[in-house]
């Protein structure tokens, strides 16, 4: 016993002297998935929000001092998010953060940092619930409720009026599929089955089969890369002819690349943003200069505007207290136009978007043209 | 309608016939040390890794030799340099070295392989269509491997010297050795021949579907479910409990939520311990 | 200063948890591999109870009172197996728990996970809580500790040691051992999920992924190396390997290597399972053989 004590004596000793940094930066925390299933995105986040970091700091910083991000691993869950956003919080004491890709990491965290009063920013999570948050809470990727009216708008476009509906079990899939059905529904369509599949597995034959017993035309499938490319693949296997309608989540040229030819043929929607502004072909160029050969990964346009984003508001607010940050940020994001387009906050910290439609056709990503 | 149910079928026969390897290599050993091995289900996941490993070299037939030789080696290895130590002490000393074993091996699995999915790579091909029914090339691979060396188990229990001695000690461990059977060698083909078909049945599942790092441990569930179903210790009711539980997975999914599925497997082995815990086809006790 | 607090509570936590694996395992010799089903049952209860208005004291309390429940009904059918069974038994159950919590997501919200859930007495949910959160669970763990401590000295404890070194004997001298061990599994799943129901109004966020097998390795981890059967044993080890947790998150591992702490992490704890199995099979506090 006397043993164990003297253990936690020194290491609570280690814990005391731990937390202290350079007071002469700026820092802001990032919760990032440094490792897990979400580690390939994670890289590119971070690629991303360096690009932008440099030009800030290139620029002078924030007003002279040099801005820092400091991130912490959540090894891709939400269990982890929410110890790296106590560390942050409780050891740190960072008033802005960037917070975790996928809404429900994202969710486990957003009372925490409500709770604290700390400025959470979210470049990556899309489901709708994201909007209740709090004050506290911005992001600056579109909310999943204007995807679901575009997805169903599209699907009826397409003169499909039956369909069968499966999402991801996870709060970007569940959200999604209730925004897409309420819409769907509303316009006059049906659908004839619904129903959700996990995350992770190896083995979405019993999904497949269930969506090939009704015979219908289309199947709306609003999931992840790597699900996706195992369900078409099994699905092509059992000889399953569909017409396959799915989300952004799905837009990856790495699940053409895993699927291969059952890819051909999907039709989905995304949140898209204009290519020929000055604001992107600034970001392509610096982004060909700094990671020759790379690239642009998914969310990268939208991890860049936000740390931009969140510089601007450092340097115009009247001290990093969380509430003059906060109100900063209101401030310098109305009517900012970045890369993703405008970043104007509205009451709920969301921002607004446009949805496009993409296509896989001879095994590439493309714009969808009827 | 009827299609979609014989699919189903099927496909249980199928992911069956795997289980059936699995569920005859852990009642090998149960039957003649009379232990749980909860690390049993990493010498799939190795079995499926290893070969992944070699086949970045080799063409992938012969990626499976030395993998699966690896995994025997692992087999050896647990007994000889964990187990054999710890059978005199405690049941619990056992069990607990066995899980803590058990996760150990997973997670070297993770840091060498990562968390992720991985995949052989095969290419997708349509299934071929039998009478409405659609199989796949690897469906008929799978089912004809799990044939191929259950045929041989049975011919090296009925027909060979080591056979017979392995079912003599799976009955009567005392009076085996005192009849004079090498239970040292015993001992050893029957780890050897598990580790065997644990490998196997691991490759094949990786084949099918993808490789994770906790494919050891739902498959040795179910591989307990199976053995539980044929009753424990006996080879055949092994193989009828396999593909009893592969059916009974696939069906049960045009019932309730595919999320469910693995859910089966866990339901009937706490069905059957309070039921009926000798197994729907026989005694506890001997390799019949 | 505040991320001390945060150990410690997590620390007293799993203190409590290990008191009540330690009570079946270390006490009963009851090889309940299933343990976390209880921990997750507390936590998932309690809750959900108090995300539905109710106070936070009787959520918690109600979520114990749950968990024991569950762990009396499992007992009954699940204690007329033999040891290794029991053990497997155990397993799967959990893992139909686990199942379960992922799967009604009208009801745990699936792999969404809970998240907001409140604290209890009106401590704050931020960081100013902590001090007090602090504070409750070493009540509450000295109140666990204090409990074990009695059962351990009473007769009724004297006759679980009994039972663990032989059954037959403890038959022999008239103790009704299968009451015996269902008591016992009731008691330990109580407190398991009062565990739990702590857990869940600290971190003020549970999900299924919380309540799997690395938990119970974890848990067991704790009792084993700390010495089963013992009074101290367990929070000896609960602290270790808890604190040892939150210190390799301070090693300064460069970026790169950042995906290999969990898996190595994994395979120190499987390694030390298995080494002290062979080597110290009573881990740090023995047990006093009379």
């Amino acid at each position: 016993m006397r043993k164990a004590f003297g253990c936690i004596a020194g290491i609570c000793l280690l814990f005391s002297v731990a937390g202290a940094y350079a007071a002469e930066e700026v820092a802001v925390g990032s919760i990032t998935p440094l490792s897990g299933k979400l580690a390939v995105y994670g890289e590119g986040f971070q690629q991303s929000m360096l690009l932008a970091l440099e030009e800030v700091n290139a620029a002078g910083g924030i007003n002279g001092k040099p801005m820092k991000i400091l991130y912490e691993d959540n090894n891709s869950t939400a269990k982890d998010s929410v110890s790296a956003i106590q560390k942050l919080i409780t050891v740190h004491k960072l008033p802005v953060l960037f917070g975790p890709a996928a809404s429900s990491n994202f969710l486990a965290v957003c009372p925490i940092a409500q709770e604290n009063k700390t400025v959470l920013i979210g470049a990556e999570s899309a489901a709708a619930e994201i909007t209740k948050c709090g004050d506290y809470v911005f992001r600056v990727f579109p909310s999943d409720e204007l995807q679901g009216k575009g997805a169903a708008e599209l699907t009826v476009s397409l003169g499909y009026k039956e369909v069968v509906l499966t999402y991801i079990n996870n709060d970007w899939g569940v959200g999604l599929g209730k925004v897409f059905k309420e819409n769907f529904l509303k316009a006059g369509g049906k659908i004839i089955d619904e129903f959700s599949h996990d995350e992770g597995k190896t083995d979405y034959r019993s999904e497949v089969l269930r969506i090939k017993k009704h015979s219908l035309k289309a199947a709306v499938n609003l999931t992840y890369i790597k699900e996706g490319a195992t369900m078409l693949k099994q699905a092509y296997e059992t000889g399953l002819k569909v017409q396959w309608l799915m989300g952004s989540a799905s837009k990856s040229p790495k699940l053409v690349e895993l699927a291969g030819e059952s890819a051909e043929g999907i039709i989905g929607t995304y949140p898209t943003f204009s290519q020929d502004t000055p604001q992107y072909k600034h970001f392509k160029e610096t982004w060909e200069k700094k990671y020759p050969g790379k690239k642009i990964p998914i969310f990268g346009e939208y991890n860049y505007d936000m740390v931009h984003l969140t510089a601007k508001a450092l340097k115009v607010a009247k001290s990093l207290s969380s509430d003059d940050i906060r109100n900063a940020l209101i401030e310098v994001g109305k009517g900012y136009m970045g890369v993703t387009g405008d970043k104007t906050f509205d009451a709920n910290g969301d921002v607004g978007a446009v949805y496009g439609k993409w296509t896989v056709k001879g095994g590439a990503i493309q714009d969808y043209k009827p | 309608m009827l299609d979609y149910y014989a699919q189903l079928v099927v496909n249980g026969i199928v992911a069956g016939a795997v289980y059936a390897l699995f569920a005859v290599g852990l009642t090998l050993i149960y039957g003649v040390f009379r232990f749980i091995n909860f690390a049993h289900g990493e010498l799939i996941a190795w079995g499926a890794y290893l070969t992944l490993m070699f086949s970045g070299f080799l063409p992938f037939g012969l990626a499976v030799v030395p993998a699966l030789f690896l995994t025997i080696l692992l087999g050896i290895g647990q007994e000889r340099y964990i187990y054999r130590s710890l059978r005199q002490r405690s049941r619990i000393t056992l069990l607990i070295a066995s899980i803590g074993l058990s996760y150990l091996l997973r997670n070297a699995l993770r840091l060498i392989w990562g968390s992720d999915l991985v995949s052989f790579g095969f290419e997708t091909r349509r299934g071929m269509s039998f009478a409405g029914l659609i199989v796949t090339r690897t469906q008929l691979l799978m089912v004809a491997a799990a044939l191929l060396f259950l045929a041989f188990l049975y011919m090296l229990l009925n027909f060979t010297m080591l056979g017979k001695s392995l079912r003599a000690a799976a009955d009567n461990t005392e009076l085996a050795e005192i009849m004079g059977i090498d239970m040292k060698k015993v001992g050893l083909s029957v780890w050897i021949l598990s580790a065997l078909f644990a490998g196997v049945g691991g490759i094949l599942i990786g084949i099918d579907t993808n490789l994770e790092p906790v494919m050891g441990l739902i498959n040795l569930l179910k591989a307990f479910a199976a053995v539980l179903l044929g009753g424990a210790g006996n080879v055949w009711g092994a193989l009828l409990g396999g593909l009893c539980i592969g059916i009974a997975e696939n069906l049960g999914v045009a019932f309730f939520s595919p999320g469910y599925k693995d859910a089966v497997s866990f339901a009937l082995i706490i069905l059957l311990l309070l039921f009926r815990p000798t197994g729907l086809f026989g005694l506890i006790g001997g390799i019949r | 200063m505040d991320y001390l607090l945060h150990i410690l509570v997590v620390a007293l936590v799993y203190t409590v948890f290990a008191l009540s694996l330690n009570l079946e395992l270390g006490y009963t010799g009851l090889y309940n591999f299933g343990h976390v089903a209880f921990f997750g049952i507390g936590a998932y209860a309690s809750a959900l109870l108090s995300l539905a208005g109710f106070p936070v004291a009787f959520s918690m309390t109600a979520g114990m009172i749950m968990a024991g429940a569950a762990g009396a009904l499992l007992a009954v059918p699940a204690l007329r197996l033999s040891g290794d069974y029991f053990g497997v038994a155990t397993l799967a159950f959990a893992e139909m728990i686990r199942l379960f919590f992922l799967n009604e997501r009208w009801l745990t919200k699936g792999p969404m996970g809970l998240p907001g859930i409140p604290r209890p007495l009106g401590i704050p949910s931020g960081v100013s809580g902590l001090p007090l959160y602090f504070l409750l669970s070493a009540l509450v763990a000295a109140a666990v500790f204090l409990f074990t401590c009695r059962i351990a000295r009473s007769p009724f404890g004297r006759a679980l040691k009994v039972v663990r070194e032989d059954e037959y004997v403890a038959q022999a001298l008239g103790k009704n051992v299968f009451s015996l061990k269902v008591q016992i599994v009731a008691v330990g799943s109580l407190i398991a999920g009062l565990a739990g129901a702590l857990y869940g109004h600290y971190i003020t966020y549970i999900s299924p992924s919380d309540f799997t097998l690395n938990e119970t390795i974890l848990v067991l981890l704790c009792v084993v190396l700390g010495g089963r059967g013992t009074q101290w044993g367990p929070v000896v080890g609960a602290f270790l390997i808890i604190f040892f947790q939150e210190f390799i998150r301070f090693l300064p591992i460069p970026v790169d290597f950042g995906r290999v702490v969990a898996p190595i992490q994994g395979m120190v704890y499987g390694a030390v399972l298995v080494f002290l199995m062979l080597k110290h099979p009573e881990g740090i506090i023995p047990e006093y053989r009379i």
